[in-house]
């Protein structure tokens, strides 16, 4: 296994809202399933940073937990996203749009 | 829902919390291990406890939850260590408590501001002078020379305040005030005496002072001619009448003049002096008819009589630069005008300005340096109990090594330990201020009543108020921060593996052939406690300079008391009448062996000078101080009750009354300086100078040299006169009246009371003491000083010796496998202890050194301190380096003997 690269910092928050987003509703080990293959194994989300990232939101109010039955019947937290997670996805989203394409700017300036 | 209240309810959920993040984890492993069988042991998911730990920390309020964490940890640390502890925490109350004690001095007498309204805009309005002014003909008051030249007075001639009052744009108000003499308080029948103020009319306003009850002084009082009305302090309003509310209206008798009471100030306020404490405030045009002796000239209108101080209120806005400019420039117009001749234009008095908020600063200028002084030691002695108590944490680092190697390898911040190492750290700082709180409370009043030799003159409020508390609270946490930082971080520097693997009781390498920290610790203690003894031993030396001082007279079993018949309504003939007729009654007093008078107490801090002429020596040119002596009034039985001999010629007697040819005795150093090699005996000259009341007298007889007004003083020409023959223009208000008693002189008091009482009922009789206190209260701040400084000094020196005693007995301990195994080897008990004490030695040398150029450096502060004596004194500095050195040997010896004491088999086998 090679090195992977580390999810660039102030990310993580956006790809688990993108990610819940797109999934309804998911636990932590299928937030960072998902994460992983989306990204052809490129992102790996590191428990020690999902965790606290997953509580830091629950604290602002991104989203909200439950406790449910999983596919395979173990009970799992599952989480959603709330309309003021919602509210702070298209704001991630849009912050990283404008910071990728001045990126690309600056890197394909000759 | 917000994050705050999301976080609180966190707070009461806590155990659920805890479940829920487990299980949480548990599903994810499980998870994982499903979806990767084979490999779920080797799978990383890094330390549970650190995410567990940082998924909690997200949702608490973490600085806090850790600080109470810090504090339990902290408790318990301490619980278990109480001989470090109460150490620790006694060092640091002495340190603490010291300090409190002597800045709430500091800030009571130095720094705080006066009881009235924005204390901050009021000034002090000053002059300036190069010397002597030649415009001032007459001065009542102070005045000082100010280093670097010059001389500054607070004094200032009564027609300024007209003219500077009607002449500003600076100014929203200005007053003027003037102490009184002591005054003869007369109320219901019962005398007493007491200070007051002469207050200008807009002196309370100005201030911004209400009255408790009735009306204040106002400028309608304040006229020529107006009835007499006198303001009460709060303070004696409620001591003398009860806090009577209806005291408005009623009489006091002041001077024997009758008063009516306009109201009362209110509670607190002492005027603008912060070491006075008067009991009553006097419109200035009542002076002329209070005290009738000070009032030759007319005091309202004298361009030359310099007399009355004088304070502003600066209007918002304006800078005390700018006042000064404005208001110097009117004076300067104002004294240009009045000097009339070149010699009084060639120093013309300059007005100047100082900040008044904290008051006219008489009492600051004595007592500041002084105070300055000790703060510095109490610091020091603080430095050295930091030294002290970092010393012993490094101690205890060492022997934490393992606990802090496990909580590293554990995951824990360097941080976070070190974080709370200092939370331990302030912990011991904080409940060394309680204890050191409760110090300065018992020590306060102890202190007070030493620099004041329990003379109830200091009014000055010292206690613990909220800015001594302030100041309490931040020595504490810089002395925590400064002695826990270096330990708690050398702690954590730790190699996690070797200290693991450590046995618990050895230590680490030996590493004494380095200079560490501890060693360095040790140093500077006894570095700056050599700085500490050696002021302490010059301070004491001083004091017993000033005790072995030769007075030149007996000063044993002498009652000393004062009356003031001029005071209480007598005439000057009336007054000589009453005080011979007491002194013949005195003489007669069964227990008294001799009894006389003098119009000033010997060495009592007063001085009473005046110009001579003599024949036969030439007047100097004008404007340079001729011939003068100290005089002394005194009665028939003067040198015969002192036991001052007459050594040439012949004592006063009885018959050199009024009527006779006016007699003087001179001193030896008198009759040295104007008749040098020649008899006095015989010779006339003229007492008094130039002015009405000269008279000329002739020398009957030559007085050995004694004291005359200070110990620390030269002896200076003295005349004594016999009071009875001098003129009735004379200044004679008070007399002293000495009686050399038989046994104890106190025991007399009441019987003297009881006879003056007899005699003159309104006469109260004042400042009974002994001769020998009267003495000691001219040198008390010496004596309080010298005390205070000797207390600090031993203190000093008992922490650098603990301090060395605990740092040698921690590295004895730590290398006793060492020296077991030298002993094993066959190393002499005598050679151990001379290992131990070679380091102490080149400690004590290193500190000794380096505290010895400190002294150096420093001590010529003291030198205006000191009575007869060098900063550098050789005796001084001789026995403070030999008593450390010998308390450093002695502190080192103990932990050296029980080295040598350690049996090499237990060593051994300790391992």
């Amino acid at each position: 296994m090679g090195t992977r690269p580390d999810i660039p910092s102030g990310t993580l928050h956006m790809l688990i809202l993108r990610t819940l987003a797109r999934l309804g509703s998911m636990h932590g080990y299928g937030i960072a399933q998902h994460i992983q293959q989306t990204s052809d194994d490129v992102l790996q989300v590191e428990e020690g940073s999902l965790y606290p990232a997953l509580q830091r939101m629950l604290l602002k109010g991104w989203v909200v937990a439950d406790w449910r039955q999983s596919e395979n019947n173990r009970r799992a937290r599952f989480y959603q996203l709330t309309p003021e997670g919602r509210k702070q996805l298209t704001q991630e989203l849009h912050d990283f749009d404008r910071v990728i394409s001045a990126i690309t700017r600056v890197i394909e300036a000759v | 829902m917000n994050e705050l209240l999301r976080k609180l309810r966190m707070l009461f959920h806590r155990k659920q919390f805890e479940n829920e993040l487990d299980e949480e984890l548990r599903h994810h492993l499980a998870m994982k291990a499903e979806n990767q069988p084979g490999g779920a042991g080797e799978l990383p998911f890094g330390n549970v406890a650190l995410l567990k730990e940082e998924s909690r920390e997200v949702w608490t309020f973490v600085f806090w939850e850790q600080l109470a964490q810090d504090i339990r940890y902290g408790i318990r640390s301490m619980a278990a260590s109480r001989l470090f502890t109460a150490m620790a925490v006694l060092s640091l109350a002495l340190g603490i408590g010291a300090n409190t004690t002597i800045y709430s001095v500091i800030d009571a007498v130095l720094l705080r501001a006066l009881p009235v309204r924005q204390p901050e805009e009021l000034v002090i309005l000053n002059f300036r002078s190069k010397g002597d002014v030649p415009l001032v003909r007459s001065h009542w008051g102070s005045n000082y020379d100010v280093p670097g030249g010059g001389r500054v007075s607070p004094n200032l001639p009564y027609p300024a305040l007209q003219l500077l009052n009607e002449n500003n744009t600076v100014l929203t108000g200005l007053f003027g005030h003037a102490a009184a003499s002591r005054l003869n308080l007369v109320v219901g029948g019962q005398a007493e005496l007491g200070q007051g103020r002469y207050v200008s009319g807009d002196y309370f306003t100005v201030l911004g002072i209400t009255p408790a009850t009735g009306r204040l002084i106002g400028r309608e009082d304040d006229q020529p001619g107006a009835p007499p009305v006198v303001v009460l302090t709060h303070d004696y309003w409620r001591s003398r009448f009860g806090a009577d509310p209806s005291v408005q209206g009623r009489t006091v008798q002041i001077n024997g003049k009758a008063f009516t009471i306009a109201g009362v100030a209110a509670p607190g306020f002492f005027g603008v002096s912060p070491d006075e404490k008067p009991s009553v405030f006097l419109p200035i045009s009542t002076l002329g008819l209070v005290e009738v002796q000070r009032t030759a000239t007319n005091f309202m209108t004298d361009d030359h009589y310099y007399w009355i101080e004088l304070m502003g209120r600066r209007k918002p806005g304006v800078t005390l630069a700018q006042a000064e400019t404005q208001l110097a420039g009117v004076f300067h117009n104002y004294v240009t005008d009045v000097a009339k001749t070149e010699r009084e234009r060639s120093d013309l008095p300059v007005l100047s300005l100082q900040p008044g908020g904290s008051g006219v600063d008489a009492l600051r200028r004595e007592y500041s340096k002084p105070l300055w002084v000790l703060m510095g030691m109490v610091g020091l002695i603080l430095l050295i109990a930091c030294a002290n108590i970092a010393n012993l944490l490094l101690a205890r680092a060492a022997s934490r090594r393992r606990e802090m190697a496990v909580r590293l390898s554990l995951g824990a911040g360097r941080f976070r330990i070190v974080r709370q190492l200092l939370t331990e750290s302030l912990m011991l700082a904080l409940f060394g201020a309680v204890a050191g709180i409760g110090l300065a409370a018992a020590g306060i009043p102890l202190l007070i009543s030493l620099m004041t030799n329990g003379v109830d003159e200091f009014t000055v409020k010292v206690g613990l108020d909220w800015h001594v508390l302030g100041f309490t609270l931040l020595v504490a946490v810089t002395t925590g921060v400064l002695f826990g930082l270096a330990p708690a971080i050398q702690a954590t520097r730790v190699d996690v593996t070797p200290a693991l693997k450590e046995s618990r009781a050895s230590g680490t390498g030996s590493r004494r052939h380095r200079l560490g920290l501890r060693q360095i610790l040790v140093i500077s203690q006894i570095a700056l406690s050599l700085l500490l003894v050696v002021s302490a031993s010059l301070f004491v030396r001083s004091l017993s300079r000033l005790h072995s001082v030769e007075l030149g007279f007996n000063s044993e079993n002498i009652l000393l008391f004062n009356l003031d018949a001029g005071r209480a309504g007598y005439s000057k003939t009336g007054a000589k009448q009453l005080y011979a007729n007491l002194e013949r009654r005195f003489q007669g007093l069964p227990g008294v062996r001799a009894a006389t008078t003098s119009d000033l107490p010997v060495v009592g801090g007063w001085a009473s000078t005046t110009g001579i002429t003599v024949p036969g020596i030439p007047q100097p040119p004008e404007g340079q101080r001729g011939p003068s002596t100290s005089v002394a009034e005194v009665g028939s039985t003067f040198f015969e009750t002192m036991q001052l001999p007459v050594i040439l010629g012949r004592a006063f007697q009885q018959q050199d009354g009024p009527g006779a040819a006016p007699v003087a005795v001179v001193n030896e150093v008198f009759a040295k300086k104007y008749f040098p090699g020649q008899n006095p005996i015989g010779r006339t000259f003229k007492l008094g100078g130039g002015d009405d009341n000269a008279m000329n007298v002739r020398i009957v007889g030559m007085a050995r040299n004694a004291r005359y007004n200070s110990l620390k003083r030269e002896i200076p020409p003295v005349t004594y006169v016999p009071w009875a023959q001098t003129p009735d223009t004379r200044r004679l208000n008070e007399m002293f009246f000495e009686l050399r008693t038989s046994s104890d002189a106190l025991s007399l008091a009441n019987t003297v009371r009881q006879i003056v009482h007899q005699a003159a009922p309104q006469v109260p009789v004042a400042d009974i003491t002994t001769q020998t206190r009267r003495i000691e209260r001219t040198i008390h701040q010496e004596r309080a000083f010298a005390l205070l400084c000797a207390a600090f000094g031993g203190l000093a020196l008992l922490m650098a010796c603990v301090g060395l005693y605990g740092s040698m007995a921690y590295g004895v301990a730590r290398r006793t496998s060492e020296i077991g195994i030298r002993m094993a080897l066959g190393a002499q008990r005598r050679g151990v202890v001379w290992m131990v004490l070679r380091e102490v030695l080149l400690l004590s040398i290193a500190g000794l050194a380096i505290g010895l150029a400190a002294v150096w450096q420093t001590t010529g502060v003291l030198k205006s301190l000191l009575f007869e004596l060098k900063p550098t004194d050789p005796l001084a500095l001789m026995a403070s380096i030999v008593l450390l050195f010998l308390s450093a040997l002695f502190a080192g010896y103990v932990p050296a003997r029980r080295a040598a004491r350690i049996d090499p088999m237990a060593a051994l086998r300790h391992e």
